[in-house]
């Protein structure tokens, strides 16, 4: 193998493991806030990447330009969900846990059944867009732009986002409710408020996540499947909560799969990031970051 | 209520006890049908009822086509019994597909079963229905492995990967000896038993007659990225790529190679995911010149007009026009509803037999096969696999020479 293959391979799996990260702080963020495990996480990729589509095909205007709508429109998606279910899963009087899971496992199932009925099982893409296809090659190494373009607004929303949460009011609040949900309503912090806005935040950062693949990737109804197992792992492997350990996790996976095509046969690419999570489980089960 | 009233009443209720006890008379016709209906194969299951209603439209209904059990409303062996399809959702998944045909033997009844697109389901699906002693036909599922098993109540109508890779290599031998340069080979497939068997004729069949495998690449399926991959297949520099994918993977190794600015001289296609229209309508204007073994073509409608007829009523039906698959699954009911209407009888064993001794000449499908007659291990010994490029938006046959409606494109555009 040549060096330009080892740096081309490496360089892929890096951008691709920002947009991992990306897909999976979402998730991360709103375990971190209340403790509940979104299984639903891949359904609503799912969603943001045919919000996307919808878009695009009836503006006719590029993807690039309609992405804040629709990561406005996951936003609302999330907030409305967190009304909608969440909030009453978690009022529930017996095994507040298993109901949470089961919420969410039931929303999974249903929006991805709404999506197969009424959008079909086809396979969708976007059509012609300003980055779609196209690559940029440095020095023998081709980057498609697409994939760097996300690499590069995943790694602008982890600084907004942690901009958020450190200098703002609203992230302080959301700190709080994190630090002890029970003990913010005495300095006037409506607790149910903080909630629908961390479940609107973690839509929209997936709403994000969608536009950017729907560039490259095609759209349909399962899509979301392969994206959120890689979401578990890295949520596990950064720490639960975490958004700096989703970063980091996103791209040590990302690495990780791409180096393993270069030693095993690439079907076994998976295998690595497995053994690297039952690792994190058995030797440190707080992840890299986590704080619990 | 007048007396006119009582009467007209009185003879409606006596019709309509007629026509129960008629019903009655007749029986219905089970067959079941194993899919993937929800998943990422889910288009797939979608397209294959459509094309499954087609063919119980020509069954139950009279039809001028020369289609066993067409003229006839029903199966005429059978007093007219109209034939039913159920069917049943595996998702991809070869467990739920045993479970779903133990369903379909047990509560449904069935007498014959088909599908299951992938060939790791139609594994565990026909050693079930062998078990319960209730045929099986592979509608559409190529890997050879599958008559290999020596299971009775096995059929398939279709070629195998076997065959379909051996014509592959005989025009590669052909284009070779026309002096293209034609050496270097590089596989492509997908980690499930379709992939692996694929590959492994196709090294078999490399290695015999001298060609140079470069890569050969064995990927997991649904993978979110396919970047790496495809980096060691541009590294390797072949001049054919040779691919085994469903539709998501055949997507997005097409687009990830756009995006690397790889394209090989030649990309020949083991059928499945390239034969999808969902695969064109995505990045169709990425694989001008593409190449796909397969079986069905719309140009052999030239030699074989019913397939226009039969194409006419699919269309009117989904919109689009028939493909290798919905043709193979059209066809598995004809077959199917040919064999229990010649059987009488709609006990498996009965079916099995009828099926075991079906003679049906080429002209009597909308296949190019010569005709359909199985051999001792279920497999259909007069096939005809040929070899389409996608050129201008449309297929067209290329090879062998004798069905060519074009010559070749080499290198694709």
């Amino acid at each position: 193998m040549t060096s330009d293959t080892l740096i081309q391979v490496l360089l892929s799996g890096l951008l691709m493991g920002l947009i991992y990260g990306l897909v999976a702080v979402g998730l991360s963020l709103i375990f971190g806030l209340m403790d509940v495990v979104n299984f639903a996480h891949g359904e609503f990729l799912m969603i943001a990447m045919y919000v996307m589509f919808g878009l695009v095909v009836f503006s006719g205007i590029d993807p690039l330009v309609m992405t804040p709508l629709a990561v406005g429109a996951l936003f609302v998606l999330g907030a409305l969900t967190y009304v909608g279910v969440i909030r009453h899963a978690m009022r529930a009087k017996a095994n507040v846990g298993m109901v949470q899971i089961f919420a969410t496992f039931g929303l999974a199932i249903t929006m991805r059944g709404v999506a197969q009925y009424f959008l079909t099982p086809n396979y969708r893409s976007l059509p012609e867009s300003l980055l779609g296809g196209k690559t940029v090659a440095l020095a023998g190494i081709v980057l498609p732009l697409p994939q760097l373009a996300g690499g590069l607004i995943s790694l602008a929303a982890f600084g907004a986002l942690y901009a958020l949460m450190t200098r703002t009011d609203l992230g302080r609040a959301l700190e709080a409710t994190r630090e002890d949900a029970g003990a913010v309503a005495l300095v006037g912090i409506d607790k149910d408020r903080e909630f629908m806005i961390g479940w609107g935040i973690g839509a929209a950062l997936i709403g994000l996540a969608g536009s950017v693949l729907a560039i490259f990737y095609y759209i349909y109804p399962d899509v979301g499947a392969p994206f959120a197992v890689i979401a578990y792992i890295t949520v596990v492997l950064g720490g639960f909560g975490s958004i700096f350990g989703a970063l980091l996790a996103g791209v040590v996976v990302g690495l990780a799969e791409a180096a393993m095509t270069l030693v095993a046969p690439p079907a076994m690419k998976s295998i690595g990031i497995y053994i690297l999570f039952l690792a994190v489980v058995i030797f440190r089960p707080r992840g890299l970051f986590g704080k619990f | 209520m007048n007396r006119r009233e009582l009467i007209a009443g009185i003879a409606g209720l006596s019709l309509a006890a007629a026509g129960r006890a008629h019903a009655q008379g007749v029986p219905e016709v089970t067959i079941g049908a194993i899919y993937p209906l929800t998943g990422a194969s889910a288009q797939v299951g979608f397209d294959a009822k459509l094309a499954v209603e087609t063919a119980l439209d020509v069954v139950n209904t009279v039809h001028d086509l020369d289609l066993p059990t067409a003229r006839n409303a029903g199966l005429s062996g059978l007093g007219g019994a109209k034939v039913r399809v159920v069917f049943a959702d595996h998702q991809g998944d070869p467990q739920k597909g045993r479970a779903e045909a133990e369903r379909l033997i047990s509560q449904e009844k069935v007498s014959a079963i088909f599908g299951t697109y992938h060939s790791s389901v139609a594994t565990t699906v026909s050693a079930t229905a062998d078990r319960y002693q209730v045929p099986f036909l592979a509608a559409d599922s190529s890997s050879p492995t599958l008559q290999r098993r020596k299971l009775r109540y096995f059929f398939r109508a279709m070629a195998d990967d076997e065959q379909f890779s051996k014509v592959m290599f005989d025009f590669l031998d052909a284009e070779r000896k026309g002096g293209r340069a034609v050496e270097k080979i590089a596989l492509f497939h997908e980690d499930t038993i379709f992939g692996t068997d694929s590959s492994n004729i196709q090294r078999q069949l490399a290695e015999s007659r001298g060609y140079r495998i470069v890569a050969d690449i064995k990927y997991r399926a649904n993978s979110p990225s396919l970047t790496s991959e495809v980096q060691q297949l541009k590294a390797a520099q072949p001049d054919v790529l040779l691919p085994s994918s469903y539709t998501t993977d055949a997507i997005l190794l097409i687009k990830t190679m756009n995006d690397l600015g790889f394209q090989p001289p030649a990309l020949i296609a083991q059928a499945a995911g390239f034969v999808d229209k969902a695969l064109y309508d995505a990045v169709g204007d990425k694989v001008d010149g593409l190449i796909t073994r397969a079986e069905f073509s719309l140009d052999l409608a030239q030699r074989r007009p019913m397939i226009a007829k039969v194409n006419y009523l699919y269309r009117a039906r989904s919109g689009k026009d028939m493909n290798e698959n919905t043709s193979r699954e059209f066809m598995a009911v004809i077959l199917l509803a040919d064999a229990i209407d010649r059987a009488r009888s709609i006990s498996g064993p009965a079916v099995r037999d009828a099926l075991a001794s079906t003679d049906l000449p080429g002209e009597r499908t909308i296949m190019p096969w010569k005709y359909v007659k199985f051999g001792p291990d279920g497999q259909n010994t007069g096939l005809n696999p040929v070899l389409l490029q996608y050129i201008d938006g449309r297929f067209a046959t290329i090879f062998p020479p004798d069905v060519a409606v074009r010559p070749v494109e080499w290198p694709m555009r």
